[in-house]
């Protein structure tokens, strides 16, 4: 009894939660650890790998995704949380398989891709500012958490540009 | 890598949330979890049970008799954004605006920076200077205290066991031709912890003059402050050169800065005076 005890105290028991969301369009059920992460499901459970970790501690933005269309670094978003909400990875930008959002095009034609780790967590930032109405000059504070350690940034804001402007158009 | 916790409750209501974290043994409360979630990883702070809050609707800013009410899952980015915060309190909506960055802004809740206490919150020097108060709810019922009176050190406050923050007030801002603005140093502007940020609000008179002016500061003292000395001395006077000279010499009977990884305590005590010399320059234009 009291070497059970001391073994529960060891390796406590996790309980797991269900948790019903939506990725990128379908709805999806998972039955995950207490202390899950969302960055967690999405790569390692709905096998999304597009989402890259990098410091794992909402400081480089590599791991950003939409949460009810608002950007979230997801290493510090509780999956058990997500229960109900839509998330949105880099896979699901474009609307659907294989097409890519404007501003992932762009970052493409404009040479805002270089090593490529940034690039997810950038894309998803980027669509998101371009989706919230906001100004492409508010780019610079908006995607200041999105570490990118390539291209300098020029490129990353001119490709958010030329997107908002192909935005624009297609209104 | 799940973060160690072994259970998590969904409360749908606020009662029922007061009630799991007065019954679960080792509970916490999370809603944004942009610290949370870093201090669980790292060890430094620790939990059985997380009381999910996501369920309850504790998000919004209201106006009420005195003021407004900002629920306290209210994120960053809807207070930076919030047309009336923005108008009658800017250097609140600016302080949101530089919380972490973006992806932060959109998580990070106004009651999870209260509660994490950290000396260098950047949302509480401008909320100190709105005298902001906090209302905070148990099975037993809910108090209202003075933001000032809230924290004890760096991240300890003086809420009970079981208490939850559920609101923040702010009251009116006094009429006139007001200048507030938040101030803050560090290596950058965005995802960075500040070494000192300060946010001063006073009513400028027609003949320059200053009055009901306000002044608080974070990371310099073991918990966000007012500078009372400095509120005093500048009360009812011009902004001019030998005014901030002194402003800024009693400024430093005020803070008690220490020596971090951040920033050495002799450039915090630099630097504070830099930035309430910025407030007063604003306020003498």
């Amino acid at each position: 009894m009291g070497e059970d005890r001391r073994q529960a105290a060891r390796a406590p028991e996790v309980e797991r939660v269900r948790i019903r969301l939506t990725i990128n369009g379908e709805a999806r059920g998972f039955e995950v650890a207490a202390g899950r992460r969302l960055l967690d499901l999405l790569r390692d459970d709905a096998g999304l790998i597009g989402t890259k970790e990098g410091c794992g501690a909402g400081e480089c933005g590599a791991c950003t995704v939409l949460l009810d269309g608002k950007p979230v670094t997801s290493c510090l978003v509780l999956a058990a949380s997500c229960d109900g909400h839509a998330v949105t990875t880099v896979e699901g930008l474009g609307g659907s398989p294989g097409t890519m959002h404007p501003f992932q095009r762009a970052l493409v034609t404009h040479g805002g891709v270089q090593c490529g780790f940034c690039t997810p967590g950038v894309a998803v930032t980027g669509a998101a500012i371009l989706a919230g109405g906001h100004q492409p000059a508010e780019g610079a504070r908006l995607l200041a958490g999105n570490l990118c350690r390539c291209t300098g940034y020029e490129k990353i804001f001119s490709a958010l540009e030329a997107a908002a402007e192909e935005v624009r158009r297609d209104e | 890598m799940d973060v160690p916790v072994q259970r998590v409750v969904r409360p749908r209501t606020l009662d029922e949330a007061l009630v799991m974290l007065a019954e679960q043994p080792r509970s916490r409360p999370i809603a944004g979890g942009t610290d949370l979630m870093v201090q669980l990883r790292d060890g430094r702070r620790s939990a059985d049970t997380l009381v999910d809050l996501d369920g309850l609707d504790l998000a919004g800013v209201h106006e009420v008799d005195l003021g407004v009410e900002i629920g306290a899952a209210t994120t960053m980015d809807a207070i930076a954004r919030h047309p009336l915060v923005r108008r009658r309190w800017p250097a609140l909506a600016e302080a949101a605006a530089l919380v972490g960055a973006w992806p932060i802004q959109c998580r990070a809740t106004l009651g999870g920076n209260l509660a994490n206490a950290s000396p260098a919150a950047d949302a509480v020097p401008p909320l100190l200077v709105a005298d902001a108060a906090v209302r905070l709810a148990s099975p037993s019922g809910e108090r209202t205290i003075a933001l000032e009176r809230f924290f004890r050190g760096p991240g300890t406050t003086v809420m009970a066991p079981g208490e939850l923050i559920v609101a923040v007030l702010l009251p009116a801002p006094s009429a006139g031709r007001v200048v507030e603005r938040f101030v803050k140093v560090g290596p950058r502007r965005e995802q960075i912890i500040s070494m000192v940020s300060l946010a001063g609000r006073a009513v400028v008179s027609a003949d320059g003059t200053l009055h009901d002016v306000r002044v608080a500061l974070g990371a310099v003292a073991p918990i966000p402050v007012r500078a009372r000395r400095v509120e005093a001395h500048l009360e009812g006077r011009r902004p001019d050169a030998a005014t901030r000279r002194e402003a800024a010499a009693r400024l430093q009977a005020d803070i008690a800065p220490i020596d971090d990884l951040r920033a050495p305590a002799a450039y915090r005590r630099i630097a504070a005076a830099v930035l309430l010399d910025r407030f007063l320059e604003a306020c003498h234009g």
